[in-house]
């Protein structure tokens, strides 16, 4: 359903963010895409979203297909039609607003009568929002807000969600809360996800596929099981300490990664 | 207590037309964080094209009211896609000056054509003198207050209820997230350009219905700009409000405390009223919470 191929994004042209990132999400699968800080990972879905050119950043090289239509340089309006949207990191909600209202944006680029019904469809998930509709949104809890931004991604009927660090400065709790939701909707609605985490263990435990990105490159990748038994991802990424002394990711030899052309 | 009466009235009269005129600044200051200088000039123009639809073309006053409307709304988007467009990305100071380059260009256009003399406005009933109760104003007064609430009203339900209207006030709050919502908000900064102009439209047969057409009118965007600071800058709805308190005002420090305190009496009004409170009386203040 999404492929993307060989992508290169430049900012400033200067800052190489992403080098060559490939990688794919089929339909109906959850898809994580984990790594540090700095990686790359947000960069990977603004690409999608075709939103780099407002940070001056470009798609140097490399191809993005989605649902076998290139999407490289599309204007992010059309992008959210064709129902790829984004649920930006640290939510990002338009706090001067109410929740309603976040998510009748949520639903903009549909018709009015669609924006009722999913009105009701996002209380009706999640019901701890309905009754703070009419509060300005930037007031709520995190939890709330995450879930605003949730609900308002989906006001736009998205085949594909893109999930930012959803988990951000969350209680496990909500976190956990808001996952089973979007298993649901995966069930549910055949709804593909591509979620960026940097909480590896519970992003794995989700999901089906992994790939892990280091410096713009995608160092490692696999079905989340394998990846969750892997030793270097345990050590680095899920904190579980083996024998011997510390190393960096960079001396790790076979995350030299095999070159795989996709397309 | 009939100078305090008529001081009042009058200075509603003239802060309606100020609030039109600041409803427009504000329009494009929400949508694009840009202050149009050229707001007077447009607002000049508007009531030009009214002039000629009447006295060139022979339209009736109602037909030429639509007609200039319309034009007005077409000549905003035009000036937004021709001039203001290209700079987008540029720093804002920039852009702000190709606003008061414009202001001039259009002056100087209004000017070639039609000339730098006052031309009486043909207005039917302007000078029918309507009572209210022991108050006593023309037509074309009425008018000018009628349609300021009228436009007032209107802008406040269309920032709260239609979805155009959420979504520009989306964007005006955050505008990298309006674009992940599938905004696309060039088109949007071209309506606010459009509706920007559709205002001043109103403000411009506003004050050729009351005064005459001239050039000199232009200068009515300076004198508004301070209900919309007072506003808040990025509300219409309270500009349209702001620009009534501005005129009151105004017109009560020049009876009161001498003519020239008239000029400069909104000034001051304002730096007081941001001392108090910095977002204007009806601007957004920021939401601190992380
Ligand atoms: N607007 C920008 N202009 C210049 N450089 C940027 C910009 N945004 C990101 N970068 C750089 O690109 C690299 C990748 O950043 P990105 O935000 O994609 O990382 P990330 O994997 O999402 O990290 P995190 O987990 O901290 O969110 C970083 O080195 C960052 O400094
Ligand atoms: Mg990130």
């Amino acid at each position: 359903m999404l492929a993307i191929a060989n992508l290169q994004v430049i900012y400033d042209d200067a800052i190489e963010a992403v080098r060559d990132v490939s990688l794919s999400v089929e339909k109906g699968r959850i898809v994580a895409l984990l790594g540090s800080n700095g990686a790359g990972k947000s960069t990977i879905l603004k690409a999608l979203s075709g939103v780099l050119y407002s940070e001056h950043g470009e798609i140097r090289s490399g191809s993005i297909l989605y649902d076998g239509e290139d999407c490289t340089n599309q204007p992010p309006f059309q992008i959210v039609r064709k129902g790829l949207i984004q649920v930006p990191e640290g939510r990002q909600l338009f706090d001067q607003l109410t929740v309603e209202e976040n998510l009748i944006v949520g639903g903009y680029s549909g018709s009015w009568r669609k924006t009722r019904a999913h009105l009701a469809d996002v209380y009706d998930l999640f019901p701890e929002i309905k009754p703070h509709r009419n509060r300005i949104s930037g007031y709520l809890s995190g939890g709330q807000q995450q879930m605003v931004a949730v609900g308002r991604a989906l006001m736009g009927e998205p085949r594909m969600l893109l999930l930012d660090e959803p988990s951000l400065g969350l209680a496990p709790l909500v976190i956990k809360q808001i996952f089973e939701k979007i298993d649901h909707l995966r069930k549910e609605l055949g709804l593909s996800v591509l979620l960026v985490e940097q909480n590896a263990r519970l992003a794995l435990s989700i999901a089906d596929y992994g790939y892990i990105v280091e410096r713009g490159r995608v160092v490692l990748d696999g079905a989340a099981d394998r990846l969750l038994a892997n030793d270097d991802v345990r050590e680095f990424y899920l904190g579980i300490q083996r024998e011997g002394e510390r190393r960096s990711m960079r001396d790790v030899k076979h995350y030299k990664r095999r070159k795989r052309w996709l397309l | 207590m009939d100078y305090l009466l008529s001081l009042v009235v009058s200075g509603v009269v003239i802060g309606s037309l100020y609030g039109m005129i600041a409803m427009g600044f504000a329009m494009i200051y929400r949508a694009t964080g840009l202050v149009n200088f050229a707001q007077g000039e447009v607002m000049m123009l508007t009531a030009y094209i009214a002039y000629s639809f009447q006295v060139d073309l022979g339209l009736g006053f109602a037909a030429a009211v639509v007609a200039t409307l319309v034009s007005a709304v077409v000549i905003g988007i035009l000036l937004e896609r021709i001039f203001i467009r290209p700079m987008l990305g540029e720093p804002v100071f920039s852009r702000v000056l190709v606003t008061i380059g414009l202001a001039v260009v259009i002056r100087s256009l209004v000017i070639m054509a039609w000339g730098a003399e006052a031309q009486p406005f043909p207005a039917p009933f302007a000078g029918n003198v309507v009572r209210i109760g022991s108050i006593a104003v023309y037509a074309s007064q009425l008018f000018v207050v009628v349609t300021l609430v009228v436009l007032g009203v209107a802008s406040w339900l269309f920032f709260k209820f239609t979805r155009f209207g959420i979504a520009m006030r989306a964007t005006a709050n955050r505008e990298s997230t309006a674009l992940l919502m599938g905004i696309n908000v060039v088109r949007l900064y071209s309506m606010a350009w459009g509706m920007s102009a559709f205002f001043a439209a109103f403000a411009g047969l506003s004050f050729c219905l009351m005064f005459s057409v001239e050039p000199d009118m232009s200068h009515m965007g300076l004198r508004a700009f301070p209900a919309s600071i007072l506003g808040g800058l990025d509300s219409v709805t309270g500009s349209s409000m702001a620009g009534v308190i501005i005129g009151v005002v105004e017109n009560l420090a020049g009876g009161y405390l001498g003519r020239g305190l008239k000029e400069i009496a909104g000034f001051i009004l304002i730096v007081v009223v941001l001392m108090v409170r910095p977002y204007g009386l009806f601007g957004q203040r920021e939401i601190e919470r992380v």
